[in-house]
């Protein structure tokens, strides 16, 4: 701390350069901010997808029998099933999409990752329209429990209308779900009695299996079940179905990574060049601390540090701007995809450090070397 | 004036060697940028020329009203009989109408490079299918026959798919279906699905509704005639549309989303970029600012050093954005990828090439300015003075 002061004033000597650079490194890191939130979300996707939790998908058409659900169940090393359809809609304006997913207890049994109370099941239960909701879709549309929500849809009901008015029974803590339009989940069976189309059927079955070494096997076992039924069905480990639906488009990790890297590249040419300059302007200076009696690693530690705190400083600016920026983004994206987890501010303070030593290292290193005789004279 | 001006950029242009490192900031500052930026344009525009290569003026596309697609539109075989004989259609050597009512669906497969699923077009055709589309050749093997459960496929689908070899097995809800030949469409969206026979394939999914009916028009100006019959049919709902036209909404969503990303971190980066280039530009200036204060002593004018300065920014500009442009074209053009179910080849067109220059010279453009104004303005007694 006793030295901040002099790494201070070396850091505004020139404060139009130390400025500019600054504002480049800003900018690197909103980008940075910004596309590994994005890899984050997508990540988290991923992570929370589950090794040992297979879908199955009709291989042609749209719909299964629900009464596929028993046969399931008694494949070797299933544990459980849940059935679900669903019903897309908005509520008020077709902007506010909202996906219901209809389903019963058993889905959040093959969802544990959706901290559900009992007691909240159990009013869910209770309530045939009743829907629970994930925090992060109630916060946007401002849903409480209690409200009354019409859905509108394409799916018309015993009333003859396609609204569908749902009561939110209870908020529940949403996992990410990027790209999502949130968790919604209603009973199933009051779904299918109020429908007039395709009723005993679902859209997926959920199923968790023992060993997730045994996903491949099961998998062709439950395809093989219905292979010659009206209804033939695809399974596959939901890792497998996260990772094709994210990659269908085009891959963003390899995307993110490539534009990150080429950011920080040119990054890197910035702050050396900064350094390089900032030191080559105070050989004079710097060898008058030398004669003064500052060791030489005091003066690379001084170099680096100047480097460092400006990196740092950049680094803060630009992750807090993209905090800021990425709701932007949500109209495009979805919930889910602005978010920032703190391992991307952490990487992203890393980033920083690295970037300052490696382009503060040699102007540091040339400080270090300083020959005060030489330095005085100007040479 | 000229002479002038040729004069102090030429002295100016000959000192950048001393200062190359820094020099160095604007040119890969630009060049990352326009890389990034090409890179992600070349994906829509390959898109693009693929899709819309496969509509042609001279069809016309009829779907159910309202639909936006054909996986959206549903039409009654009476629907087809309809639209087949309205006005405008062109007719073969048999007198038959040259037209196709389609049927489409999709099958998940596993893609060769990363083992995930992907889903593929099977396009259920009518036997005109080939007189309809003249560009959809054959290359090996022969046409699928009606009745029978067999498809041919795309040459593009095939390079990305394992297990499309002729004679090889398509699960499909009726059984397997063998593959019996392959095509090849001038490399546009057809080449990524599997054609079969629509009535063969509508009746394996059980289903009675077409999704299209594509014709060829007498001529690309009969189109208003062909479109006024069907949508002032009382007994149709119909939508018509060119099939360039289809083919070119059907492109714009994913165009739309890679234009805009392009536009973001391209235009995040770009800011970043400019900075680098202020920077060094000032720097330049600074150090250069005897000489330049020399110059204007002896009479030169300032329009001749801003000139100076700017050519400089222009020049390493120039340099980034065709050394970034040109690494985007060494690495993406023609790199094959499949998106939403078309496979098609990244392009980095001419077009793309001058659209990363010209970002890289407005670039340079701003980070020049306004270190040329600050070297015009030097005064001129101080800065001779300054050691």
């Amino acid at each position: 701390m006793r030295y901040f002061p002099l790494v201070w004033a070396g850091v505004w000597r020139k404060p139009a350069r130390t400025v500019f650079t600054l504002l480049s490194i800003v900018v690197a890191f909103v980008l940075f901010g910004i596309l590994q939130g994005v890899d984050a979300s997508v990540a988290q996707t991923l992570a929370t997808s589950r090794l040992d939790r297979l879908f199955v998908d009709p291989r042609f058409g749209d719909t299964l029998p629900i009464a596929d659900l028993r046969q399931i169940e008694t494949v070797p090393g299933v544990t459980l099933v849940a059935g679900r359809s669903g019903l897309f809609g908005y509520w008020r304006n077709p902007k506010n999409r909202v996906f219901v997913i209809m389903s019963d207890e058993r889905f959040f049994a093959a969802r544990p990752e959706l901290n559900i109370t009992g007691d909240q099941l159990a009013t869910l239960r209770r309530t045939p329209d009743g829907i629970v909701v994930g925090d992060a879709i109630a916060g946007r549309y401002g849903w409480k429990p209690g409200d009354r929500i019409p859905v509108t849809t394409t799916e018309t009901n015993r009333d003859g209308g396609a609204i569908w008015t749902f009561d939110v029974v209870a908020i529940i803590r949403d996992v990410g779900n990027p790209g999502q339009t949130g968790y919604v989940i209603g009973n199933y069976d009051y779904f299918d009695r109020g429908r007039t189309e395709n009723q005993g059927t679902v859209t997926r079955f959920l199923v968790r299996i023992r060993d997730p070494a045994q996903a491949a096997r099961i998998s062709s076992r439950i395809d093989q079940l219905f292979a010659n039924s009206d209804a033939p069905t695809r399974t596959q480990p939901e890792k497998v179905s996260a990772q094709s639906d994210l990659n269908s488009t085009f891959n963003i990790g390899a995307f993110t990574r490539s534009v990150v890297g080429a950011a920080f590249f040119s990054l890197l040419f910035v702050t050396a060049n900064t350094m390089a300059q900032s030191v080559r302007e105070r050989t004079p200076e710097l060898a008058v601390l030398k004669s003064i009696g500052y060791s030489d690693d005091g003066l690379l530690a001084l170099v680096l540090s100047e480097s460092v705190l400006i990196c740092l400083a950049g680094a803060m600016l630009g992750l807090g701007l993209a905090r800021a920026i990425m709701p932007l983004a949500e109209p495009q994206f979805g919930p889910g995809f602005a978010q920032m987890p703190p391992l991307v501010v952490v990487d992203g303070l890393g980033a920083a450090v690295i970037v300052a030593l490696a382009s503060g290292l040699l102007p540091a290193w040339r400080a270090r070397r300083l020959v005060i005789v030489d330095a005085l004279a100007g040479k | 004036m000229l002479g002038q001006i040729a004069a102090v950029t030429l002295m100016n242009l000959r000192s950048l060697p001393q200062r190359l490192g820094a020099s160095s900031v604007v040119v890969i500052g630009m060049a990352s940028v326009v890389a990034v930026v090409v890179a992600v344009l070349s994906v829509s525009t390959g898109f693009l020329e693929t899709v819309s290569r496969s509509g042609s003026p001279e069809r016309a596309i009829v779907l159910s009203s309202g639909a936006n697609f054909t996986g959206d539109s549903n039409l009654t075989r009476e629907n087809v009989a309809t639209i087949l004989g309205a006005p405008g259609i062109r007719r073969g050597a048999d007198g038959k109408p040259l037209a196709s009512a389609d049927y489409y669906n999709a099958v998940p497969l596993t893609k060769k490079g990363d083992g995930l699923t992907g889903w593929v077009t099977v396009q259920g055709a009518g036997p005109e299918i080939f007189a309809l589309t003249p560009e959809i050749r054959l290359v090996t093997g022969r046409p699928f026959k009606p009745g029978l459960h067999e498809l041919i496929v795309g040459s593009l689908l095939q390079s990305q798919y394992p297990g499309l070899e002729i004679g090889d097995k398509v699960p499909l809800p009726s059984g397997d279906w063998t593959v019996v030949g392959v095509f090849e469409s001038n490399g546009d969206s057809h080449e990524s699905a599997l054609l079969g026979d629509a009535e063969t394939l509508m009746s394996a999914y059980r289903s009675n509704m077409f999704n299209d009916v594509t014709v060829r028009l007498d001529s690309a100006a009969a189109f208003d005639r062909f479109k006024a019959a069907l949508t002032t049919n009382p007994t149709l709902q119909v939508d018509v549309m060119r099939e360039n036209r289809y083919a070119a909404k059907q492109a714009k969503p994913l165009d739309d989303f890679l234009t805009m990303v392009a536009c973001w971190v391209g235009g995040i980066m770009a800011i970043g970029a400019v900075f680098g280039a202020l920077n060094t530009m000032y720097a330049a200036v600074g150090a250069r600012s005897r000489e330049i204060a020399t110059l204007r002593a002896i009479g030169f004018g300032a329009g001749s050093v801003v000139v100076s300065v700017l050519a400089e920014a222009l020049l390493l500009a120039l340099l980034g954005a065709g050394a970034g442009a040109g690494l985007a074209w060494l690495f993406f053009n023609g790199e094959v990828t499949v998106s939403d179910g078309t496979v098609y080849a990244l392009a980095v067109t001419p077009a793309l090439l001058a659209l990363g220059v010209g970002c890289g010279l407005a670039m340079g453009l701003i980070g020049g300015l306004f270190p040329a104004i600050r070297a015009a303005r030097l005064p001129v007694a101080a800065a001779l003075r300054a050691t």
